[in-house]
């Protein structure tokens, strides 16, 4: 069976819902087992590095929260692009690699500046009611990011 | 009630440690300085031991004083800096923030040194200076190194410094028994920011900011023991921050820690700052080690690491990294509060602005609200430039004061 765009759009579907801070809407994709993770790999220590990891939990805390922080507010815009679309029939599943540009824009003149690039790992849960995610690990090449951010690519 | 331009333009009415002209954040000719006064007297870090671990591993540094660097562990293990120029036609020698070198060969003409700073060839040397040059005269430019406190590699570009132990003094004795295990770093990235490398060490010597952070507000300053915390400056520049008990699980989503720091009381939190732009930050299971190096008075890098124990298992290594990410690192709440809190700065005193001056006013018997923290800094920065930091360009005679 060809799940590629159910799949496809399933990813799509949670990058403009974290674009629109729409959090309920990009939690209600997520299965209830849902592990988050933002990594990169460091050549200067020799090390892959996590800088973000939650589960479903920890993500709806993390949203609930950041209304209580000083944050940036210039609005993301999250390309992605799928790559590869691999079932797994008999797991239920599909391995989903795909290409990330994360754009910002100030919210002073509207100036876009590419933010950071990077692979998309998804793991989705492929059932009757659809496809869901059930782990992300955003792969950043990008590990230079300024002033950093508060919400989850 | 607001001020007209003559009323905000005049000197504070405070003492003239208590405030700085804002033209120290901006001033290129004050810049450069401090880069040759400042940078390159003091004993700076360059990177951790942890980074170099086998014979013949490097890392190149850009010194805040100008200078690029090669930190390489030799043969016999020793770890030795040279300035990253072949001394031949000048060119970089390794391009690479990291990497492996037996011989260190400049791309350009071949010419290869080895990890000690000896030059080991000369391509055609022979045939072109004849006895007139050789590799036992074109050696690299050795910068004093040494390693201490948390095994860090730091550098001094000046030849005559004093030791690193009297530069450092006593100023690390309240972290001195937590680094006695070996360290290994686990995060590393760096932050370009918009702004003036003293803007990001006053963040770090002040905790009046904990206004800005959410996560500090509910598990410190609402906490028993806050406001007892207690500022101690030391020669040189340096300053410390006592312990208080952090109440971490007073953050929805955070959690009391597990496995803690050698040492350390649980929730506890030491904090040091070494002049001129490094500052040790221990709390939860991590050490947060920040280093601030200035691109020019307006423009700064700041290399972050954390660090835990060369011994963890991978289950303390996975719990250390989620405690760093909970405030640190690029998507940490903290973190990013900071460096907003800089950039902001950066933006509304750059030059001609309007800004004249910058108020560390504050006194609280040195708790945790003072900003003696600053004003330590300032005293040193004073006394190495000259002048006060109120008075840079020495308009009102601080020269002789600062003396």
């Amino acid at each position: 069976m060809d799940h590629r765009h159910a799949v496809s759009e399933l990813i799509a579907r949670s990058m403009l819902m974290l674009d629109a801070k729409d959090f309920e809407g990009y939690l209600s994709l997520c299965d209830e087992q849902y592990r988050y993770r933002i990594s990169a790999h460091s050549p200067e220590i020799r090390k892959d590095m996590i800088w973000l990891e939650h589960d479903k939990l920890g993500m709806r805390q993390l949203f609930a929260n950041l209304p209580r922080h000083n944050s940036d507010q210039s609005p993301l815009s999250r390309h992605v692009t799928v790559y590869t679309v691999e079932a797994r029939d008999e797991e239920q599943q599909a391995k989903v690699v795909s290409a990330l540009q994360v754009f910002r824009t100030s919210n002073d003149g509207g100036v876009t500046e590419l933010f950071a690039v990077g692979k998309v790992h998804d793991t989705v849960k492929l059932g009757p009611d659809g496809p869901r995610l059930l782990a992300r690990d955003v792969r950043l090449d990008t590990r230079m990011l300024g002033y950093g951010h508060h919400i989850p690519f | 009630m607001s001020r007209n331009e003559a009323e905000w333009s005049k000197r504070p009415q405070f003492p003239q440690t208590h405030y700085v002209n804002s033209a120290i954040y901006t001033d290129d000719g004050l810049f450069k300085e401090e880069q040759s006064k400042i940078f390159n007297k003091c004993w700076i870090i360059a990177c951790h031991e942890s980074e170099l671990p086998s014979p013949y591993d490097y890392r190149t540094f850009q010194h805040p004083g100008g200078a690029p660097l090669i930190v390489v562990r030799g043969e016999d293990m020793k770890i030795r800096t040279f300035l990253n120029i072949c001394p031949h036609r000048g060119n970089t020698l390794l391009y690479e923030p990291v990497g492996n070198a037996k011989r260190i060969t400049c791309i350009f003409h071949a010419w290869s040194f080895d990890t000690a700073g000896r030059c080991i060839d000369i391509s055609r040397g022979k045939q072109g200076y004849q006895d007139r040059f050789g590799c036992d005269q074109a050696g690299l430019r050795e910068i004093r190194t040494e390693q201490g406190f948390g095994g860090f590699v730091w550098v001094n570009m000046d030849d005559g410094a004093c030791t690193l132990r009297e530069y450092i003094g006593d100023a690390m004795q309240l972290l001195d028994e937590h680094l006695e295990a070996p360290l290994e770093v686990f995060h590393y990235h760096k932050a370009v920011v918009p702004t003036n490398y003293k803007l990001w060490h006053d963040t770090n010597s002040e905790f009046y900011h904990d206004y800005m952070h959410y996560f500090n507000r509910a598990t410190g300053m609402m906490q028993p023991g806050y406001f007892d915390r207690k500022y101690t400056g030391y020669p040189n520049g340096h300053a410390s921050v006592g312990s208080m008990t952090i109440k971490y699980d007073a953050y929805d989503g955070s959690k009391e820690r597990g496995v803690g720091w050698p040492g350390l009381a649980p929730g506890g939190w030491v904090l040091i700052d070494i002049f001129p732009g490094m500052t040790y930050n221990l709390r939860t299971s991590v050490l947060r080690m920040d280093t601030a190096v200035p691109l020019g008075p307006d423009k700064l890098v700041i290399e972050f690491r954390g660090l835990g124990l060369k011994s963890d298992t991978p289950e303390q290594r996975a719990e250390r990294i989620r405690d760093h990410n909970v405030i640190w690192g690029p998507f940490g709440r903290n973190l990013h509060e900071d460096l907003l809190g800089v950039y902001g700065q950066g933006r509304a005193m750059r030059e001609r602005s309007g800004s004249h001056w910058v108020i560390h006013g504050r006194e609280e018997h040195s708790t945790i609200h003072d900003e003696v923290g600053m004003r330590h800094f300032y005293a040193e920065w004073s006394r190495r430039m000259g002048r006060l930091a109120s008075d840079p360009f020495a308009e009102s005679g601080s020269a002789q004061r600062a003396a």
